[in-house]
């Protein structure tokens, strides 16, 4: 059990002071899942702030000894899908302007040549495109698992299916992932790295965001 | 980006408004809710007739009732509570818990009900299973609806798969009662007036379920 799992257990015994430490254990995790999803730090505080509420009116409803973040990361999923329902659609978007301007600008640091450079912006671009080929399901099971940190167990039940189901797609999410790169390491006959046009965004920009 | 420096002050200051039982508050709320939902079942069951013996052998009614207490028993364990995690149990699991309580209920009660001879499963003109049908809907609801004001507006995952398993959870519960009243054990009438209440009940939980017990802002 961590921290902030002990601290809610004391939250839902009546315990007002353990909050913080509530606050301080699941806060940051969320902000990192919500990032990628959301639009606009206004929105994402509205939600970390509206999950809170949530978590508090409902302690007492939580079981000794659970753990709080798979709990607090459905309830934020809840709230941003009702979010997603009332916002335009073109307000939402797979990650931060933000994050991708940083993140290009480590990959500028960390690689030494501008070959290098198109290079990394291949694998990113190739990597990101086949992401985006993944099924939705695929997509969000890999993203629990692997990003948000979630066992196959808590994974499976925060997206409502078997422990099974959600091996079996973040397998495939991997396969196809790793075909990508392995794809894109693939060394590149001269002409075709110079036919390569830069490009923001991708998956490598994000810092291996999902 | 980083999140505003007052947001954990903001948090913190919007809990005040909020009302937050603690797991004792909830836990009375619960007992007497739900402990409402099933003495309001047994009223209505015993208003009925409560437990009718009729052409059955009382060993009969005994065995066949231990049975079917030990499978509805676990079914409303594993359907009404939430197991350890705070996400509640997985909606697979509520499903075949339903699906095999169920089936495995009426078989019991069939195949015992044969073992003592034709008679005992032979066609009732009278009865085709109606009246069990609304029996066993009239007690279960009951149970459901304390069940669902007791956990109103906390479901984060699956809250209509939660409320459905709910519904077969208190139809379980209603086809033990069913079960002491009715002498009938002709296959039909099993399914149509004590299978069919569990899924009619379970449909009942589902759609209520998404109403009432999903998140709401606040």
């Amino acid at each position: 059990m961590s921290p902030a799992d002990e601290a809610m257990t004391r939250y839902a015994q009546g315990d007002a002071a353990a909050f913080d430490a509530v606050y301080e254990g699941v806060a940051p995790r969320l902000e990192a899942y919500l990032r990628r999803h959301v639009r606009g730090t206004t929105r994402v505080e509205d939600i970390i702030q509206q999950t809170f509420l949530q978590i508090h009116a409902a302690r007492g409803t939580f079981n000794a000894g659970a753990e709080v973040f798979p709990w607090a990361l459905a309830i934020a999923r809840r709230l941003m899908f009702d979010v997603g329902r009332k916002a335009r659609r073109e307000e939402y978007r797979d990650m931060r302007d933000e994050d991708e301007v940083e993140a290009r600008a480590e990959i500028t640091r960390a690689v030494a040549s501008g070959e290098e450079l198109l290079q990394a912006r291949e694998i990113g671009e190739r990597l990101s495109a086949a992401y985006d080929r993944l099924s939705e399901p695929q997509r969000v099971a890999f993203e629990l698992v692997k990003t948000s940190g979630l066992s196959h167990a808590q994974a499976a039940t925060v997206a409502g299916t078997s422990v099974t189901g959600i091996k079996l797609r973040v397998h495939r999410a991997y396969v196809a992932l790793r075909a990508a790169l392995d794809e894109a390491r693939a060394p590149l006959p001269p002409s075709a790295t110079t036919a390569v046009p830069p490009r923001a965004g991708g998956l490598l920009s994000a810092g291996g965001r999902r | 980006m980083s999140l505003s420096p007052d947001l954990k002050q903001r948090v913190f200051a919007s809990l005040a408004e909020v009302p937050a039982p603690t797991r004792a508050d909830v836990r009375r709320a619960r007992v007497w809710l739900f402990g409402c939902g099933i003495l309001g079942a047994l009223a209505i069951f015993f208003f009925e007739g409560g437990v009718r013996v009729m052409s059955r052998p009382p060993s009969l009614v005994a065995l066949s009732s231990l049975g079917t207490a030990a499978i509805v028993g676990t079914g409303m364990w594993l359907l009404l509570t939430r197991g350890r995690s705070a996400l509640g149990r997985p909606v697979s699991l509520l499903l075949a818990t339903a699906v095999i309580a169920s089936v495995l209920f009426v078989a019991w009660r069939y195949s015992l009900s044969a073992l003592y001879g034709d008679g005992q499963i032979v066609r009732w003109p009278a009865r085709p299973g109606f009246r069990c049908m609304a029996l066993s809907v009239v007690t279960g609801a009951l149970p459901l609806l304390g069940a669902l004001l007791s956990w109103r507006r906390t479901i984060a995952v699956s809250p209509v798969a939660t409320g459905a398993a709910f519904g077969a959870g208190a139809g379980l519960g209603s086809a033990l009662l069913v079960d002491l009243w009715c002498p009938v054990s002709y296959l039909p009438h099993l399914f149509l007036g004590h299978l069919l209440p569990i899924g009619v009940l379970a449909l009942l939980g589902g759609v209520l379920g998404s109403r009432l017990l999903r998140l709401a802002w606040r």
